[in-house]
């Protein structure tokens, strides 16, 4: 896709207690970024929330953020899922012709929720699944990883190795929940089993999160930034709910999203063309499980170059310098956030995470159990 | 932008209290197998998914996840869209707005609600249960003050204050709540999809049933069903080639304000018969569709009225007649079936709601009616050019306007 739609600005905050009511921490995004852009609400065409009614213990949860995010009189709408399905869409109304700017609202308070995994729980066949309660988010990214150490070969201080490595690129980002300095594989290896072979460590940490993202038309764009950053593509992609049935050690939909976002942005290599990834692995074997997926590395050699450092943010493609999900996960805000800090990385404002000059990058976000689905967005500048 | 059309609808075969026969993804397949029946696709010709439906009424989140592989949609892209009474057509919407962008050519929403696997009132009570807990911590009094009602019961609490206020600036008593809701039932029982029937119900049969909350009568109240409806989109040049009749989007559009839960905090909140978001929602709808004079230019028209009284408020604030007209469009008989400007010809919500499909089920009614395929004696006499779909929930706040034609709009 050529220059049609772009992001202007970002603004978006991670930690394991923000502190704020929904509204305060939504208002505060928002109001943030609209001063960051020198604009107002009322420069604002349509707005898009994510968030999730079971995480929000309550229904139709958007229902008293409306005036908190500026939308009051606007036309509004919610995606229920991850938020960088809020981004594509936001890109389809643009593309459409109707507006021209659009606001992405996303957020997720996990931080003290009674247990994180319950909205994945509330998710499952309710007859069944649910009842039984064998098969929860943890258990099955436990199936998951073991699936994917068995095919590759691995023993579980690779996991260590991996999440050492994830862990320690976040701790220099100030944007993230579980910064620990000094991590290493023996701190991990320390940390407790949460569903064996899955330790505290390999996993995600339940954090309070929002984040903020103004898109607009190229003409608009140009108006509101000297520095827009480009939507070059998207797709989206589905995997079966019987996971049983599926072959847990790849990631199919994550594969068709990806080649459908590299379609229409015109990338044919996308190994060499991508100089930056930045997914949601919510537990340590899975951002290089999906790096491989999407053509980024070899499905053999990506669970070794990842763990190793290799797809470091001096590489020629850096894989989550953020630190990713594994540092910070605001359910429905996750996938906004990896966006967000592909935006940082364009513009060249990553400060301390910063992965060289990437001209090209790659964002992705899942929802459901063990990747069931995944949406890829690919940004230029 | 390019035109986009409706060029396929489905319906599960019936619209009850209790569909113990099927699971909540069988629901569903039914409704996608019609869908497929009647516009001759297959699952290979779609190209995407929107789906909605309120997750909070079955206690299954993300119900898209669960119910993937009997959607016909493994390995497409889907979108899952809530927005409360609206999402039917927040995610129809979504749908347009996909084909409308130029990247996709075919796309399908899907709807449901099972409310026999939850409990409706419960969920909706959920909606401000957060705010209650907050007001209780804080010891603020909430039983003082005539703010309770706003908590009474789900939404038929919060409803009365709406009633009250609509009957109060229009004139109109509650007499005319009863015929509307008599009128809507009779046209039910034309339609094979609708829920609550009763081909000879009378206003004075209405007002034998008890107040629920006055001015709300039992009898003027949805009834609480499962079912799911499925509507196919296309692009102007894919409709051409697959679809023998189409209705043609000319306009969507949707607004929202101040949540509002009637008089829980009295004279600082917005009047719940206000709905400035209904009124600049329809603004920007007949701007869009070209429409100057919505009162000549529109057919017929289907209005979300989870609560009778709201066909005739929304007909108002939609702009389809003066303030304190409404009513007397209905006393006149122009709102019949084969009357001038047939409303609710299939029953409305107020019989028939499955709260994910109710407000998509507005446009599939006007698609319908415009290609003449409504079912079972509810297609109006007259030929229906434009039509006018109208969605609302939230907490009183969201609005949604879809406006449909015959022939796509000359852009």
């Amino acid at each position: 896709m050529d220059d049609k739609v772009a992001i202007v600005g970002v603004n978006y905050a991670q930690g394991d207690d923000l502190g704020l009511t929904r509204e305060r921490l939504c208002f505060n995004a928002v109001r943030g970024l609209l001063d960051q852009l020198g604009i107002d609400r009322h420069a604002i065409d349509s707005f898009i929330l994510a968030s999730n009614d079971f995480l929000e213990g309550r229904t139709i949860s958007n229902v008293f953020e409306d005036g908190p995010v500026g939308a009051y009189l606007k036309d509004e709408t919610k995606v229920e899922m991850d938020g960088i399905n809020a981004v594509v869409y936001g890109a389809l109304r643009i593309l459409e012709g109707n507006y021209d700017t659009a606001l992405i609202i996303a957020h997720g308070l996990c931080g003290h929720q009674v247990s994180p995994y319950l909205q994945v729980q509330y998710s499952l066949d309710p007859t069944y699944d649910r009842q039984l309660g064998l098969l929860n988010e943890l258990s099955g990214a436990a199936l998951q990883a073991k699936a994917y150490l068995r095919r590759h070969g691995l023993d579980e201080g690779w996991l260590d190795r991996a999440a050492a490595w994830e862990l320690s690129c976040g701790a220099s980002n100030d944007k993230v929940t579980r910064k620990l300095e000094g991590v290493d594989e023996a701190k991990v290896s320390s940390s407790a089993y949460l569903y064996e072979p899955l330790r505290e460590l390999h996993c995600y940490p339940p954090t309070d999160g929002v984040c903020a993202i103004v898109m607009a038309s190229a003409g608009r764009a140009r108006e509101l930034t000297d520095r827009p950053v480009w939507i070059r593509g998207f797709g989206s992609s589905i995997d079966s709910y019987y996971f049983a049935g599926r072959d847990l050690a790849v990631s199919p939909s994550a594969g068709e999203a990806a080649r459908r976002a590299y379609a229409m942005a015109g990338v044919d290599d996308p190994a060499s063309r991508i100089d930056l990834a930045e997914v949601s692995g919510l537990f340590a074997y899975q951002a290089p499980l999906l790096a491989a997926a999407m053509g980024l590395a070899g499905e053999e050699e990506a669970p070794h170059r990842f763990a190793s450092g290799e797809m470091g943010k001096d590489a020629p493609l850096s894989l989550n310098p953020s630190g990713g999900a594994l540092s910070a996960h605001p359910v429905c805000a996750t996938g906004a956030v990896r966006v967000a800090e592909a935006f940082r990385q364009l513009r060249g404002e990553a400060g301390a995470v910063q992965a060289g000059e990437p001209k090209l990058a790659l964002a992705h976000g899942q929802d459901g159990l063990c990747l069931q689905q995944n949406t890829v967005v690919i940004l230029g500048i | 932008m390019r035109n986009v059309a409706i060029v396929g609808v489905g319906y599960c075969p019936v619209f009850v209290s209790k569909r113990n026969d099927v699971s909540i993804p069988e629901m569903i397949s039914e409704a996608i197998h019609n869908a497929y029946l009647n516009c001759g696709l297959t699952p290979e010709d779609v190209d995407a998914f929107t789906f909605g439906n309120m997750h909070t009424f079955e206690g299954v989140n993300m119900p898209h996840l669960w119910s993937i592989d009997h959607l016909t949609a493994l390995g497409k892209p889907v979108m899952r869209i809530a927005t409360g009474g609206t999402t039917g057509m927040s995610a129809f919407h979504c749908a347009y707005y996909h084909v409308a962008s130029g990247l996709y050519d075919v796309v399908m929403t899907i709807t449901f609600e099972k409310h026999s696997e939850g409990d409706a009132q419960v969920g909706l009570a959920g909606i401000i249960t957060p705010e209650i807990m907050t007001m209780l911590s804080l010891g603020i009094d909430l039983t003082g003050g005539s703010g309770m009602g706003g908590l009474g019961g789900g939404s038929a609490g919060g409803i009365s204050f709406q009633a009250t206020s609509y009957l109060h600036h229009s004139g109109a008593g509650i007499e005319h709540i009863d015929a509307e809701a008599a009128l809507e039932r009779r046209n039910a029982a034309k339609n094979p999809y609708a829920h609550l029937k009763d081909p000879e119900c009378t206003a004075e049969k209405i007002a034998q049933t008890p107040i629920v909350s006055y001015p709300i009568r039992y009898g003027h109240i949805c009834p609480t069903t499962d079912g799911a409806t499925v509507c196919i989109l296309a692009s102007e040049e894919k409709a051409a080639r697959i679809a023998d009749k189409a209705a043609w989007i000319h306009a969507v559009a949707n607004c929202t304000t101040d949540a509002t839960t009637g008089n829980l905090i009295e004279g600082l909140i917005t009047d719940p018969a206000e709905q400035m978001s209904c009124q600049l929602a329809a603004k920007k709808a007949y701007e869009r569709a070209g429409i100057e004079d919505p009162r000549k230019e529109i057919d017929l028209v289907e209005i979300y009225n989870g609560f009778a009284h709201q066909t005739l408020m929304f007909l108002e604030k939609l702009g389809m007649c003066e303030v304190g007209e409404a009513h007397k469009m209905l006393e006149r008989g122009e709102t019949e079936i084969d009357g001038r400007l047939p409303v609710n010809a299939s029953g409305g919500v107020v019989s028939t709601n499955s709260i994910g499909t109710s407000a998509l089920n507005r446009v599939t009614e006007c698609a319908l009616q415009i290609m003449g395929k409504a079912e079972g004696g509810h297609q109006v006499p007259k030929k229906v050019r434009k039509a006018l779909a109208h969605g609302w929930g939230g907490l009183m706040q969201y609005n949604t306007v879809t406006i449909l034609g015959e022939a796509p709009l000359k852009r």
